[in-house]
């Protein structure tokens, strides 16, 4: 037992031993450097991430200026505005909402902004009885970009339920609660991720904790169940069969709606390359690291690749639908679902294909691999 | 180790006395380990993830009865380490030996989520150790009888440990011999980058050699090092090498308690002379422990070792057959995973899967596309998306699940891609199945995709 005990020590010694001595080689080594996920980590931090949460606030903040307008004096001329306005936020948020993880998924950002469809009767008796609480849980559909869609679009005589209806004035401060709701959640994410760009950055794990898992993650589940069916799937019902154009994305205005999942799909792709907010630059990204490991399919195309070719052949298709998503399900039914069958091809690409290769899969537990 | 076969076999050699200690102190370590491992998971809060929380639990084909039991699965954890640390002092050895094994096995068998080929190396120990006299020096049942106390039992007892994890070991490295693991690097390849930011090491992971090296290694390792501890001249440098190995592996990968379970079931390989020398230093400064000094010889009732032996012999034989069992079954194993548990193939696959469902009602045709996070944990899922028992007793889930909400005569169809090492992701199954329909077997599930590759060796 005693010679046990001093083999273990010897043995213990020598690995270390041999870890320093492979380390002192390796300097001289030519490394692969896409394999480092700290510059990965950075990119997507600076480049993207902080910029995208700036905007956002910026938007929503310019939104609540035009709401406060709209309020004062509701009529058209403040109503276009502030109209235009919301649909400009509303595009920005395409480009946000796929980063629902850390600070973001914390506070359940997705939730608050962008649950729909909007439960109409739900906002209604808000306003009619008073007294909600915007930070329930029950309320997240009676809130957020989708609420604000109905308010402003939902009825022909928007300008009347604003100035002689009974409700307006209960109306107009409904409007400027979800609007404000909106802002202080963005500007709170915005401003936890200033903090939490470091631990981001600094994670570069790829455990349950690793800045990468947790983005890919994030990642992936949104182009599943937020663009692939929040878009286009369940509207179309292409799992049931069933059409449910009441489902489909800022449904009381119908012509934003594709242009939303168009930018919401652009924004997919150009996270994935590493793009920067503003598109003009791009930095080391998920598409770099998988192409440094280097998996391919059966034929030799590098699965980095391959992915990006799926993914526009989804857009493709998407900027081919010319007619509003919540009626083309029902009268070009066979063009939405070529769409969903594009992106259905994405999800297990991007859920299989490059998780598994980035070695994240995930392990809350003890798991021997088998 | 110029004895050949037929000289192992023989009465003469298998009942060659040794000392008592070794197997004690393996009862000591061990005990203490399964105790460990036991009070480990309760703090981890598992007990509750992992058998409390989850609504369904997925079961060994055979054992359907075997389920968590609510809030009594912590006593039945408590009953397990208690047992396990009674088991360690050797107080009522017998009893708790057969307690310790029924609740291990037990829990393991409980939700195959969350199989692990260490865990059943345990119960297999602990089924072997029931039978053994481990309790004959250094327990508190030889204080109790002293009649108890053998300075010397049968090499077979300590023997039938070390070739149980002789097997494992070769069983493990045998299973290393295929195209995927020593001509492509495989799974290593993508495992070991992922690692790349280990302190010191890190760097070296990002080359593809490492892999190559690593992989090699490992089967080479797995295939010789029970041959090396065995004998004694090579025994101190194989383990250092079983130290730095499964220290190395247990730093890259999330593998638990295993590697501590090898380090200090290796210890059975030493000279059994060594741990009686250490029981008597401790004798000599604590005169009172009952450590056996007179050289009296653990002598099994005949009948009753004849009765040991032709067990054991089973045993070890059904040892030997069940990883070889994937022959029955056609197509790729790494694929079916049709006679994959329970044969030591261990971190061998990075498989992914991605699985929806889709139950369809039989009279109106509706259907509905099930959210599996709505039935499964994580874990599960995971588990589910890659296995094809799992995926059919998933079906039954929701078949049963619908038919209660509902739905008439419920149809339940899945889309499922798999990613084996590496490769691109292809259709699991068929999905114009209606797997409601299947039933769960043994036998060779007809609607599996075919493999879309090749992968050579065992």
């Amino acid at each position: 037992m005693k010679k046990t005990l001093v083999f273990a020590t010897v043995s213990v010694l020598i690995s270390v031993m041999s870890f320093l001595s492979c380390k002192k080689d390796d300097k001289n080594d030519v490394t692969e450097p896409g394999l480092d996920r700290a510059p990965m980590l950075t990119n997507y931090a600076d480049n993207y991430i902080i910029p995208a949460y700036t905007a956002m606030v910026k938007d929503l903040k310019s939104l609540k200026a035009k709401t406060d307008v709209f309020v004062a004096n509701p009529d058209a001329a403040t109503l276009t505005e502030l109209k235009s306005s919301f649909e400009a936020a509303y595009i920005t948020w395409q480009k946000v909402d796929v980063l629902e993880f850390g600070p973001a998924e914390d506070v359940s950002l997705r939730m608050y902004m962008n649950t729909y469809p909007v439960t109409v009767t739900k906002v209604n008796s808000n306003i009619t009885n008073g007294g909600y609480d915007l930070e329930q849980f029950g309320n997240k559909d009676a809130q957020g970009f989708p609420a604000v869609d109905y308010l402003l679009n939902g009825n022909a005589n928007t300008i009347e339920l604003f100035t002689t209806d009974a409700q307006s004035a209960a109306r107009k401060q409904y409007l400027q609660a979800v609007v404000n709701k909106m802002l202080q959640k963005t500007e709170g994410v915005g401003n936890t991720w200033v903090s939490y760009r470091n631990t981001f950055v600094a994670a570069t794990g790829t455990d349950v904790n690793g800045g990468l898992s947790k983005m890919v993650n994030a990642y992936v589940l949104y182009y599943e169940r937020y663009l692939r069916s929040g878009k286009i799937g369940l509207p179309v019902g292409a799992m049931t069969g069933v059409a449910k154009p009441e489902l489909t994305e800022a449904y009381y205005t119908p012509q934003l709606s594709n242009l939303l999942a168009q930018y919401a799909n652009a924004a997919a792709i150009a996270f994935y390359e590493g793009k920067s907010y503003d598109g003009t630059g791009s930095g080391a990204s998920m598409k770099t690291y998988l192409a440094s490991i280097g998996t391919k399919d059966d034929n030799g195309t590098a699965m980095a690749d391959l992915i990006v070719t799926k993914l526009k052949q989804a857009e493709t298709r998407l900027k081919a639908l010319t007619i509003p998503i919540k009626d083309a399900v029902i009268s070009k039914r066979p063009e939405v679902l070529t769409i969903y069958d594009e992106m259905q091809q994405c999800v297990p690409l991007l859920k299989v294909d490059m998780v598994s290769a980035f070695g994240i899969s995930i392990t809350y537990t003890d798991n021997d691999g088998d | 180790m110029s004895r050949t076969l037929p000289d192992i076999l023989s009465k003469a050699y298998l009942r060659k006395p040794v000392y008592s200690a070794s197997l004690a102190v393996f009862r000591i370590v061990f005990g203490l380990m399964i105790l460990g491992s036991t009070v480990r998971f309760w703090l981890k809060g598992w007990i509750d993830e992992l058998y409390i929380k989850p609504q369904y639990f997925f079961h060994y084909y055979g054992f359907e009865w075997v389920r968590p039991l609510g809030q009594y699965t912590y006593t039945l954890f408590a009953l397990c380490g208690i047992s396990a640390l009674m088991f360690a002092l050797g107080l009522w050895y017998r009893l708790v030996a057969i307690l310790l094994f029924l609740s291990f096995t037990y829990i393991e068998l409980m939700d195959k989520t969350n199989y692990l080929n260490h865990y059943y190396f345990v119960s297999l120990v602990l089924f072997l150790m029931i039978w053994l006299p481990a309790n004959s020096n250094f327990s508190i049942d030889a204080k109790r009888r002293s009649a108890l106390l053998n300075r010397f039992i049968p090499l077979w007892t300590v023997g039938s440990i070390r070739l149980m994890m002789g097997i494992l070991y070769v069983y493990a490295g045998l299973a290393k011999l295929n195209s995927d693991w020593l001509l492509k690097a495989m799974p290593l390849r993508l495992w070991l980058p992922a690692q790349n930011d280990t302190p010191v090491i890190g760097d070296l992971f990002n080359h593809v050699w490492i892999a190559y090296a690593f992989s090699w290694f490992g089967a080479i390792y797995d295939l010789t090092i029970p041959f090396f501890l065995i004998n004694r001249k090579t025994r101190p440098y194989a383990y250092i090498a079983v130290v730095v190995f499964h220290v190395l592996t247990s730093i890259l990968f999330p593998i638990g308690m295993f590697p501590y379970v090898m380090i200090v079931s290796a210890l059975v390989f030493f000279d059994s002379a060594d741990a009686d020398r250490l029981l008597m230093k401790i004798k000599h400064t604590w005169a009172s422990l009952p450590i056996a000094i007179s050289d009296n010889v653990f002598t099994f009732a005949r009948l009753r070792a004849r009765g040991i032996l032709l067990m054991f012999g089973c045993f070890f034989l059904l040892q030997v057959l069940l990883p070889w069992r994937y022959l029955l079954y056609k197509g790729e194993l790494f694929w079916t995973e049709e006679g994959y548990r329970f044969s030591w193939r261990v971190m061998l696959m990075e498989k992914m899967g991605y699985a929806q469902f889709v139950v369809k009602d039989g009279v109106t045709g509706e259907k509905i596309a099930v959210n599996n996070n709505e039935f499964l944990t994580k874990n599960q899922e995971k588990m589910m998306a890659t296995q094809s028992d799992f995926v059919l007793q998933y079906a039954q889930i929701l078949k049963h699940y619908y038919e209660k909400q509902g739905v008439r005569q419920p149809e339940v169809y899945a889309t499922i891609y798999v990613g084996l090492n590496g490769r691109r992701s292809r259709l699991y199954t068929d999905t114009a199945v209606n797997l409601a329909d299947e039933k769960d077997g043994l036998k060779h599930k007809t609607w599996l995709m075919p493999f879309s590759d090749k992968i050579y060796g065992l």
